[in-house]
């Protein structure tokens, strides 16, 4: 696992938004992704300092296509909490 | 908000204003609350997304045109109050800037109608006169009209008419290929080509001839101009136009309740006199409108031409509508496009303009008024040959706005009248008119 693969995409909706002001930031991990692995990559891409990081799997959805139901794929999550005063720009404004 | 009158110039005011950046601050507030209620931003329910995220996914730009877009027509109408200024249509803006937000904008203002000295116009009416002459020339055309074709074994003519079959091409498509065509021998016809009829000039019944003929350089479908395509005719009969004689009958005939010959031509001549009276009467209003507005001085901006143009243009393409027709397509058949159009409308319309604004200068200087029971009369004449559904047409006439056309129908009327009186003597009162008479425009059309 390469510390690059780790962080898919950053989560930006309303529900993480609000997260932020508690020092929050979720992102879509890796798969195989652990939370020391998370940890090591915020800290190395942010340049911030992480407290606590909870990761979840997100059970994948049963959707219809036509006529058959097909299942979308699970993924997995993280919160991170960063250390009081530390910030992630690219949640920020432009 | 600073707001600078900058000039005025033909009827219009020109304003520049600048807005304090509070103002603007305040209108992008309220555009972004409108428009996030709007945007579809995944993650967030509408109207929920933070403001950064919104800027971010609309672009700073779009809500700041919003905000213009809003903030303007606001800051329009405040400006227009601070200035005290009386507008007639609506402005042409223009923002010239955005930081901070200045625009400019061209306002209308009422027109000014200066009336000349228009009781020192003198027009002589035309005199009117019917000669033995025109009655003859009409007694003439009522004989063609009421002409009988007889068939007859000779030589065909000019003047005939002619039952043939038609064959005819142009580069090897048919050009005009009709059987059973009836043709008026006329010298001087273009159609289908010029010479057509001195072609069939001493043909006989059942003869067959074959020709070429040349198309004019000019003629309307530029493709086939010049060209020259052949006919093959094969004459089945010819006819001979017979003209009832000019006697008694002849008249019953034309109208049953004439007794005789005198009567119908006593008949024709009242109706071209009055033909003719009617014409002058129109023409007279007409110089004796040129010279008000001649003499008078009218400003007034140019949206109003603008207005009048579009109105015509709706006539016309409404005129167009009700033939089944489309204006879009006959303008592309004269090869014209909507702004020539509108271009060649131009003048018309500003003459237009300017003859109703002092028409109703006019009628305000010289106390013209239409009361409701001018209008209740003119209603009762237009029923008159309204037939069958009087009842409702008679509902329908006396709803408001039909009432206000009619008025202003009746004071346009009125107010001609007046200065016809005016433009006749010294200023006598206008004499009452006969209604049927009230019944053609004057405007050109």
């Amino acid at each position: 696992m390469q510390l690059y693969n780790v962080l898919v995409r950053p989560l930006i909706t309303e529900k993480n938004t609000i997260l932020q002001a508690l020092n929050k930031y979720a992102f879509e991990i890796a798969k195989e992704a652990n939370k020391p692995q998370v940890k090591q990559a915020v800290e190395k891409t942010f340049k911030v300092k992480v407290t606590t990081v909870n990761v979840s799997t997100v059970p994948g959805k049963t959707k219809r296509v036509g006529r058959r139901m097909v299942q979308t794929r699970s993924w997995k999550k993280a919160i991170v909490t960063l250390k009081a005063g530390d910030k992630i720009e690219i949640f920020e404004g432009v | 908000m600073k707001v600078t009158r900058e000039k005025t110039e033909s009827s219009q005011a020109f304003l520049t204003v600048e807005m304090e950046p509070v103002e603007v601050e305040e209108a992008l507030k309220k555009a972004r609350g409108r428009l996030s209620r709007k945007a579809n931003i995944p993650g967030f329910r509408k109207g929920k997304a933070p403001r950064d995220i919104l800027e971010r996914h609309l672009g700073k730009d779009y809500i700041l045109e919003d905000a213009i877009n809003h903030l303007v027509p606001d800051a329009y109408e405040k400006a227009i109050k601070e200035q005290a200024i009386e507008t007639i249509a609506r402005p042409r803006i223009e923002v010239t800037q955005t930081e901070p937000v200045i625009f400019k904008a061209v306002v209308p203002l009422p027109p000014v109608v200066e009336l000349g000295d228009y009781k020192t116009i003198k027009i002589k009416p035309e005199k009117v006169k019917i000669t033995t002459q025109n009655v003859a020339d009409v007694l003439e055309n009522l004989r063609h009209q009421n002409a009988t074709w007889e068939s007859v074994d000779r030589a065909a003519a000019f003047k005939d008419l002619a039952v043939m079959d038609v064959e005819s091409n142009l580069d090897g498509k048919p050009f005009l290929t009709r059987p059973g065509f009836q043709y008026r021998l006329d010298e001087d016809s273009a159609f289908p080509a010029p010479g057509f009829a001195a072609q069939l000039v001493g043909m006989k019944k059942d003869g067959e001839k074959e020709f070429t003929l040349k198309l004019p350089d000019d003629y309307p479908r530029s493709e086939m101009a010049g060209k020259e395509p052949s006919f093959k005719v094969k004459l089945i009969e010819i006819k001979e136009e017979k003209l009832p004689a000019l006697n008694d009958d002849f008249a019953r005939q034309v109208g049953p309740e004439l007794a005789n010959l005198a009567a119908l031509r006593k008949e024709i001549e009242t109706n071209l006199k009055l033909q003719a009276e009617k014409r002058v009467k129109v023409e007279f209003e007409e110089k004796a409108l040129t010279a008000v507005v001649a003499l008078s001085r009218v400003e007034f901006p140019p949206v109003l031409v603008e207005i009048e143009i579009d109105g015509m243009i709706e006539d016309q393409a409404r005129r167009f509508q009700m033939q089944g027709g489309d204006l879009a397509a006959y303008l592309k058949s004269i090869n014209k496009t909507a702004e020539q159009l509108h271009e060649e409308m131009h003048p018309a319309a500003e003459q237009k303009v300017a003859r109703s604004l002092v028409l109703g200068k006019l009628s305000e200087s010289e106390n013209i008024v239409v009361t409701d029971l001018d209008i209740d009369t003119e209603v009762e004449t237009i029923l008159k040959s309204a037939g069958e559904n009087k009842e409702s047409m008679r509902k329908m006439l006396h709803t408001p706005p039909s009432r206000q056309s009619v008025r202003q129908y009746l004071l346009t009327r009125q107010t001609i009248d007046r200065l016809a009186a005016i433009a006749t003597d010294s200023g006598r009162p206008a004499r009452k008119k006969k209604k049927e008479e009230a019944n053609n425009e004057p405007q050109p059309e």
